[in-house]
């Protein structure tokens, strides 16, 4: 059973780079919205452990990571395949939402 | 996961969870649909302070979670996912959703309402590259920055003040020549000297390529445009309802809200509606909570005709 994997500046290109299909979770403590979409990803996260890695991105602490990709609205998901960036989606949706862009990109 | 329920509550902001508790508590086979977040646009919010009870400020968040929590203990289930059609089928409501599909014997709509944007260029495009709906959320981004929240709301003024912990200069640029919000807020955005007010003033383009950079900004009064350098910008200009799955069932304003009474009944039998889907609804916590709970009681008295 997979769980979300907390990346950071230092260690996130070894995750991208490690797995054929990630989804990056920029969230802050501050963001309701990405709280309360976390059992969803979580969900995901541990039902597909082979087909994806679920990473979480503090954007306080790893702000190197949040600006490589321009990610100024939280919550954004980023869908990365074979390390290139395929879509995201930004602003708060539900866990069925991100399984079918997932099942799209993949 | 059960197909066949008593009540479908199409919506998990304040209106459908107080509703669901009351149903929960009723008895009655329970399921809760939220296509975003369980909680509703408030959790968006960083504090609410006027919800009766609470002494001190509370995140939206928190509360909404006690109510989500309370109808789970009454049965009732929440299901994080969309309403996608919704038809009369016989005596039964069918609910589509993706990938399956339910049936209640009544419909609790309380699917509230969506950020407004303005319509103008550069505002979709720019969307999540520094025009944003949620302060709470992006105001770490903003650190030392000039941001602009448009709107004369409570919305706009709690981001206001919020975004002021962060940036260095927050300008609030309201199209009127006053404020609608609460006096309380409006005192403590004069006094905080991080926020200026751009009265009468109107958003006609965002500028920017890979990030915001600028807005041109419309004096009312002297019909003059302007750049306004801007690092992010804050939408707080109301909300639309999310009635589409009701216009072929109901009647709605030119607006697109539902036009009902107290009763909260609706002409099609068995649909119900609550909250900010409602013309009139005032968009405060406290008012959808008791809208909610209305519609189920007004929801159960029905089911009860039927057993």
């Amino acid at each position: 059973m997979s769980e979300i994997i907390s990346a950071n500046d230092g260690n996130f290109e070894s995750f991208i780079q490690g797995h054929p299909m990630v989804i990056v979770d920029f969230w802050a403590p501050t963001c309701m919205p990405c709280r309360l979409m976390e059992p969803g990803l979580e969900k995901i996260a541990a039902s597909h452990p082979e087909k994806v890695r679920v990473l979480k991105v503090n954007v306080n602490e790893n702000p190197k990571t949040s600006s490589r990709f321009f990610v100024r609205t939280l919550p954004t998901l980023l869908f990365i395949k074979d390390g290139q960036v395929r879509t995201q989606i930004v602003g708060a949706v539900n866990p069925v939402q991100i399984e079918k862009t997932l099942n799209e990109v993949s | 996961m059960e197909k066949n329920w008593d009540v479908i509550i199409v919506g998990g902001g304040p209106a459908g969870l107080a509703a669901a508790i009351y149903c929960g508590r009723a008895l009655r086979k329970t399921l809760v649909l939220e296509k975003k977040v369980f909680g509703g646009q408030i959790v968006f919010s960083d504090i609410i302070e006027n919800y009766p009870g609470f002494a001190e400020p509370i995140v939206p968040a928190d509360l909404m979670e006690q109510m989500a929590k309370q109808s789970e203990r009454y049965g009732v289930v929440l299901e994080n996912d969309e309403a996608l059609g919704l038809v009369r089928e016989g005596e039964n409501w069918r609910v589509d959703v993706y990938q399956n599909t339910y049936t209640a014997k009544a419909i609790l709509y309380a699917a509230g309402s969506a950020h407004r944007f303005l319509g103008v260029p550069g505002e979709q495009e720019l969307l999540g590259r520094g025009v944003s709906v949620c302060a709470t959320c992006d105001a770490p981004f903003f650190q030392g920055k000039k941001v602009a929240v448009l709107g004369g709301g409570d919305t706009a003024l709690y981001e206001a003040l919020h975004l002021a912990k962060f940036a260095s200069e927050v300008t609030l640029i309201h199209r009127r020549g006053q404020l609608r919000a609460e006096r309380i807020l409006q005192e403590r955005v004069f006094k905080n000297d991080r926020i200026k007010v751009l009265w009468d003033s109107e958003v006609q383009r965002f500028q920017g390529a890979q990030k915001l950079e600028a807005l041109d900004v419309l004096d009312k009064k002297t019909n003059r445009v302007e750049p306004m350098a801007c690092d992010g910008a804050f939408l707080a200009i109301g909300t639309i309802p999310n009635t589409g799955l009701l216009k072929d069932l109901v009647q709605l304003d030119e607006n697109g809200y539902v036009v009902t009474d107290i009763s909260l009944r609706t002409e099609a039998r068995g649909l119900f509606v609550s909250g900010e889907v409602i013309k009139g609804n005032r968009r405060q916590v406290a008012i959808s909570v008791g809208m909610g709970v209305q519609a189920a009681l007004n929801c159960e008295e029905y089911l009860a005709s039927l057993d």
